[in-house]
């Protein structure tokens, strides 16, 4: 008899490098994700934060570097490990001639075909403060909002271990940035790695236990959330917010 | 705990070939296409060659069936891949723990129902405008296998080419520029092989069988490329990079 799998965490890159035909994207990026901790990844735009998502969720191969998880080296991110984690695009990345439903039984049955357990679409999405009335219509009928929040819904279904999110916040009124926020709060509780980049200053302070920053695909400044002054960490952390500058954020 | 590979392939498989088919219902986007386009292309067909004698539509009649095959195969991978590309929902499933080898076979599945769709209207139509295509009639379970195998050949290499310009951004006219150079031994195999069925050659199922092996091939060669094609491969990267550094490693010696 075989016991639970080992845990996927802590996620680790090693010197991870990603060049674009001349244009050098990634340099020597080192990175750890640790379980029930969120790291927000923070850069100007074109800093390679995209890129470094990928590279996670296993859609882009890196040129050098190492990716380990659970202290795993893996060359392919392969199925076992996508089992275990969870990726939301910039783009909500919905079928949208499909209901929001539809959209999330599809990929609820596709986990259920391979062996997976995924929880139920409705309870999902409805804690993600969709309403119920909307979860039959297509997704081309929704808001970008609405549309980012089934995209989330899909993520946290299959209670991934690794949780990455980039720009997720983008097009949610306050209240749906608020209950995304206490939405990723509960996976960091359950225990999951969160990587998550967004422009929205005020939830990343808020969410954050770590952020890191990103500069011509460099880790260039790092700052954590010590449990002893949260308002040192603010201050630390507001300094790295500022060096991305205004208007990137604003982006 | 997860299934075995074959059980897991085959589900999602199914699963996914029925999302696409339930998509393509809603709208009949693809199938109305493919098949409008295949009844221009008859009518047009009819009105050039209608008044030619049998022994000169006898080699044209190949021709005008592939040739429709390939056009249409190319609106069909071409739209089908763009949907995908719209939503950038290709890149959802590949993040999923889904096989990707599944996504091929639901998307060359699909693509070959809508083909065969249109080959439905085309052989028939053929067959009634062209007295040389009247063998067509006569031998419906090996013009049956000739099809089927032809767009079957077609659509295993297609696909893997229209995932990689989907997945890579690639521009959609791109694919009609590779599509047909790297199509064209499916195709020839196809034409040589409809014109042993029109002239009732005996080595017909000689033929058959060839095509059946290519297809094999083309279908082995899809199915192992779909996901480097897609996604690059770890091995293949670090062969690479283990060649670049032994190319560096002897310039450095070379250079004094």
């Amino acid at each position: 008899m075989t016991g639970a799998p080992a845990p996927i965490t802590p996620i680790v890159l090693r010197s991870v490098s990603q060049r674009f035909g001349r244009k050098v994207v990634l340099r020597g990026v080192d990175l750890e994700l640790r379980a029930g901790s969120i790291t927000g990844l923070v850069g100007a735009n074109g800093a390679g934060k995209t890129t470094l998502f990928l590279i996670l969720a296993g859609l882009l191969q890196p040129d050098g570097g190492e990716r380990r998880f659970g202290g795993r080296e893996v060359g392919d991110v392969d199925l076992e490990l996508r089992a275990r984690l969870a990726f939301v695009a910039h783009a909500p990345q919905l079928y949208p001639g499909l209901s929001a439903r539809a959209n999330l039984e599809l990929f609820a049955e596709l986990r259920r075909a391979a062996g997976l357990s995924s929880r139920p679409a409705d309870d999902v999405l409805r804690g993600l403060g969709l309403p119920v009335d909307a979860l039959d219509r297509p997704v081309s009928t929704f808001s970008r909002g609405m549309a980012q929040r089934v995209a989330l819904a899909r993520a946290v279904a299959g209670d991934p271990e690794l949780l990455l999110l980039d720009e997720p916040f983008t097009a949610l009124d306050a209240r749906g940035r608020s209950q995304l926020a206490g939405a990723l709060l509960a996976e960091r509780d359950r225990g999951a790695a969160i990587l998550l980049s967004s422009h929205d200053q005020g939830t990343l302070l808020r969410v954050c236990d770590r952020l890191v920053l990103l500069e011509a695909g460099a880790i260039v400044r790092e700052v954590e959330r010590g449990g002893d002054d949260p308002a040192a960490f603010a201050v630390r952390a507001a300094a790295v917010l500022d060096a991305v500058g205004p208007d990137d954020h604003a982006a | 705990m997860l299934h075995l590979a074959p059980v897991r392939l085959l589900r999602q498989s199914l699963l996914l070939l029925r999302s696409e088919l339930r998509q393509e219902l809603r709208d009949l986007e693809l199938v109305l296409t493919s098949t409008f386009f295949t009844l221009v292309v008859l009518g047009m067909f009819y009105l050039s060659f209608a008044a030619l004698e049998k022994k000169h539509t006898l080699p044209a009649v190949p021709g005008l069936l592939w040739l429709t095959v390939a056009f249409v195969g190319t609106i069909t991978l071409t739209r089908a891949f763009d949907r995908e590309r719209e939503a950038d929902t290709l890149r959802a499933l590949l993040a999923a723990p889904v096989e990707r080898l599944a996504i091929y076979v639901a998307k060359a599945g699909s693509t070959l129902l809508v083909l065969l769709v249109c080959c439905a209207l085309l052989v028939p139509g053929l067959a009634s405008m062209f007295p040389a295509g009247q063998v067509f009639w006569d031998m419906p379970l090996e013009t049956a296998a000739l099809v089927v195998l032809g767009c079957l050949g077609y659509v295993a290499i297609g696909t893997l080419f229209a995932a990689g310009l989907a997945g890579g951004g690639g521009k959609n006219m791109l694919l009609a520029v590779i599509l047909y150079p790297v199509t064209t031994p499916v195709l020839m195999f196809a034409l040589v092989t409809t014109r042993a069925l029109l002239d009732n050659n005996p080595n017909l199922p000689s033929y058959l069988g060839q095509m059946a092996a290519l297809d094999v091939i083309l279908l082995g060669v899809g199915a192992l490329l779909f996901e480097p094609v897609l996604v690059g491969s770890a091995p293949a990267r670090s062969a690479a990079a283990a060649q670049r550094a032994a190319r560096a490693g002897a310039r450095r010696q070379e250079s004094p």
